[in-house]
């Protein structure tokens, strides 16, 4: 019995250690879901690496947009207020203002459009008439909650599997939106989260001469998205949906009163000749005309009968798969209330990593830590000399890196090069503690009784612990603050040294004892 | 088969104010550096791409060096600012510092060219200058974290001073090198000048600890810290020699740009623990206390 209470720090590290080699390695810990959010888990081992391991792309950056506060409405309705405020500004159309009540009387304005500054927002609400607290930089809190839930969505629409989107918050108060998608490529994300996504169908057609555009279709009147096809035998890439019932007969009666469901269909050649063609539909994404056409002479006999309300079902065609397919994701995912400030002026930052330069990383990584490790125990072999005091010093120091990364692997944290170097840094301060304790324990003649031993075990200990605060006060910063990639190795090194503190370098001292008072 | 001893260094041959008069040169010339660096460029040390701002494309060239360079060259417009090579797989690191030119927009211009694109990076110059000043604060809030936690744990001005002045020299030694190197200040460097902080401290509380804390004469107890410190100190000097020789070899810029500030640093850090400090503490010992 003795033995278990007087070595039970190396009982206590050898428990630890079968559990962190369970977390790793045992198939009922792994995630049941194989593409957790973003993520991607190895074959042999639970271990989940991030981005720069396993490739994909990230991008950081606020949302673009402008808050005036504690807006008095003044009776107004906020639609209403919407078109006045947007009447004021610059560039500035109705789906960029976003009034939300926050009591009877108040609420705020948000404009998301590119340009527009707090003062701007000011002076435009002045014109408008109406009275408000302050304005500022950003948007609020709901908008953003909104785009990140949207983004997702959108993200996961595509099919980029493992996509995550989600607020930071810098100490500093800055917000930022972080979307991490693993295996794709930068491009393509970026066109995805870039685009607001406002999708309409316009009706254009010819009245008293000229032409008239309105809009007969939004995201709201529809019922259900089909997914996007690619069309063949004369008909173009398309995405099938179904018109909501309880708009179904007045968007019939529009098609009818247009001319788009004409005697005989219609024919469009809004593109060719805009002034002269019959009535079209044009279908719209954030502002922009991606598609026109006109209907056959089919649906335009079903639509006038007023048969086609009863079987709402329409197709909305575009001029290549790429866009059909853009047109489905953001009808379906809706449209982003505010944009990320990405591009050449904005404020944001994004990296992409190819998935081969990720395993690539992995390896060599992997390698370097091996190479550091052998440097260590070089050293160590070197200057004792005697392999009873450097073998134990190796091997605990590697075990607290097993801890480490027995404890990323069970709450699934990332792996990424900055945990890696992280790993490397705690091999550093591990031995170093352990150089301490073998050489105060070893100091001036043998180690004979238990009591000398004890006595020059907590001598150590003071400059260790003394030592191991100082390091992670160093780091702390490092840990809270976003700088982003460097998050992980200030967490993995203050994680090193609180296991080493409180459980290797003890157990060290144990294996020491047990290996000199013999 | 001990392979080898530390040293015993005869401090009685040095007076206090030889001994301290090495590391105090040396810092008042990185003070300097860093001063003309600041006075000619109107930064204390360049910043790298992460706090300026800008773009990194790492492509795959399949062509031999010289060939590789000049296709690079026509490739790209506007023109790489600089070019490097990772030697192990064939691949270039290119910056641009540009922000007229999206990121897209270069690694189209790569694969146009017919370059793989390995990876890119981009930031903007104002999310660059917040990521500086959180840094700067983080680095400057480590320091004055770690400077009252040794007060508080000595308790005395002289021995907790002279960690400080050798912690504060540690870091801008290295900080002046990295300028005369041509190193610019990165996450990476950022996070190793934090990780000296912590490292750096080691061996001068064991130091501190073992003079005013232990019985024993004052070179006796100087040359047991010492044994223990100087091998410290070389361990961590060779696992970060050999990791910065790696990643560099590798690629991997961050471990390369940890890597090396610590070398820098834990050099330093043996001068002036076992100078600069030691020569503080010897003069508080026989002269301080007696006043």
């Amino acid at each position: 019995m003795g033995t278990i209470r007087d070595n039970w720090r190396i009982f206590l590290l050898v428990l630890v250690l079968v559990g962190s080699l369970f977390a790793l390695f045992s198939p009922t810990m792994a995630e049941p879901d194989a593409d957790a959010p973003g993520l991607a888990s190895s074959g042999a081992t639970n271990l989940q690496y991030g981005l720069q391991l396993s490739g994909g792309t990230r991008i950081r950056a606020p949302l673009i947009g402008v808050t005036a506060t504690e807006v008095e409405f003044g009776g107004a309705e906020p639609p209403q207020i919407e078109r006045d405020v947007a009447d004021q500004l610059d560039g500035v159309t109705v789906a960029d203002v976003i009034v939300r009540q926050e009591t009877e009387t108040t609420g705020t304005v948000e404009v998301t459009a590119d340009g527009v500054a707090p003062d701007g927002l000011g002076t435009g609400l002045d014109e408008a008439g109406y009275a408000y607290g302050e304005t500022r930089d950003g948007v609020t809190e709901e908008t953003r909650t909104q785009t990140v839930d949207i983004l997702s969505d959108k993200i996961n629409e595509a099919g980029l599997s493992g996509g995550t989107v989600q607020q930071i918050q810098t100490p500093t108060g800055g917000n930022f939106i972080l979307i991490e998608v693993p295996d794709a490529n930068r491009q393509r994300v970026v066109e995805l989260v870039n685009q607001r996504g406002n999708v309409r169908v316009d009706a254009y057609y010819p009245s008293d001469g000229s032409y008239d555009q309105t809009t007969v279709l939004e995201r709201d009147d529809f019922q259900s998205i089909g997914n996007a096809r690619q069309g063949g035998e004369g008909q173009l890439p398309n995405v099938p949906v179904v018109v909501r019932e309880d708009v179904a007969a007045d968007f019939q009666g529009r098609m009818v009163e247009t001319g788009v469901a004409g005697q005989g269909g219609s024919r469009c050649s809004y593109e060719t000749n805009p002034n002269g063609t019959d009535a079209c539909l044009l279908l719209i994404v954030d502002g922009q005309v991606v598609n026109s056409f006109g209907m056959s002479p089919s649906l335009a006999a079903s639509m006038q009968s007023g048969e086609w309300a009863d079987d709402p079902r329409f197709i909305l065609q575009t001029q290549n798969f790429s866009g059909a397919r853009d047109v489905a994701i953001n009808l379906r995912a809706g449209a982003l209330p505010a944009r990320l400030d990405i591009g050449p002026d904005g404020e944001g930052t994004s990296s992409f990593i190819a998935p081969s330069q990720g395993q690539q990383f992995r390896t060599d990584s992997l390698l370097t830590g091996i190479i550091a490790v052998f440097a260590v125990a070089g050293v160590v072999f070197l200057r004792y000399g005697e392999v009873e005091v450097a073998l134990p010093m190796i091997v605990t120091a590697l075990s607290e890196v097993v801890i480490l990364l027995g404890f990323a692997a069970g709450i699934g944290y990332p792996l990424d090069l900055s945990v890696i170097a992280g790993f490397i840094a705690v091999i550093g301060t591990g031995v170093d503690d352990l150089i301490i304790i073998a050489d105060e324990v070893m100091a001036q003649g043998d180690v004979n009784s238990r009591r000398v031993f004890q006595s020059r075990f907590r001598k150590a200990f003071w400059v260790i612990g003394a030592a191991a605060a100082t390091t992670i006060i160093a780091m702390s910063p490092l840990a809270v603050l976003s700088l982003g990639d460097l998050q992980g190795f200030a967490i993995f090194t203050i994680l090193g040294v609180v296991v080493g503190v409180l459980l290797t370098r003890p157990a060290y001292g144990d294996i020491l004892r047990a290996l000199l008072t013999r | 088969m001990v392979a080898f001893e530390v040293p015993e260094i005869d401090y009685t041959r040095y007076t206090n104010r030889q001994l301290a008069a090495v590391p105090l040169a040396v810092l008042a010339v990185a003070l300097l550096i860093i001063a003309g660096w600041y006075v000619a460029t109107g930064v204390p040390v360049d910043p790298g791409l992460e706090f300026t701002g800008g773009a990194e494309v790492r492509i795959a060239v399949d062509a031999p060096d010289g060939e590789a360079r000049e296709r690079i060259q026509a490739a790209f417009d506007p023109a790489p600012e600089s070019i490097r090579s990772v030697p192990t797989d064939d691949t270039y690191i290119l910056t641009f510092q540009t922000d007229e030119t999206g990121v897209s927009a270069l690694e189209e211009q790569a694969r146009a060219a017919g370059f793989g694109v390995e990876s890119s990076y981009t930031v903007s110059p104002s999310f660059g200058s917040r990521t500086q000043m959180l840094a700067i604060g983080g680095v400057a809030f480590a320091f004055f974290g770690m400077s009252a936690l040794v007060f508080l744990m000595f308790r005395t001005f002289v021995p907790s001073i002279a960690i400080v002045i050798s912690a504060f020299s540690d870091i801008v030694i290295p900080v002046a090198l990295m300028n005369v190197l041509g190193i610019e200040l990165t996450l990476g460097t950022v996070a190793a000048l934090l990780m000296l902080i912590g490292y750096s401290v080691d061996s001068d509380i064991l130091l501190n600890n073992h003079i005013l804390r232990r019985s024993g004469g004052f070179y006796e107890s100087t040359h047991r810290a010492m044994r223990t410190g100087v091998t410290m100190t070389l361990t961590s000097l060779s696992a970060m020699i050999v990791m910065t020789v790696v990643a560099t070899l590798f690629g991997i810029q961050l471990l390369a740009a940890i890597g090396t500030v610590l070398v820098f640093g834990l050099a330093t850090d043996l001068m002036n623990t076992y100078m600069l400090n030691l020569s503080l503490l010897r003069w508080y010992k026989y002269e301080g206390v007696a006043n």
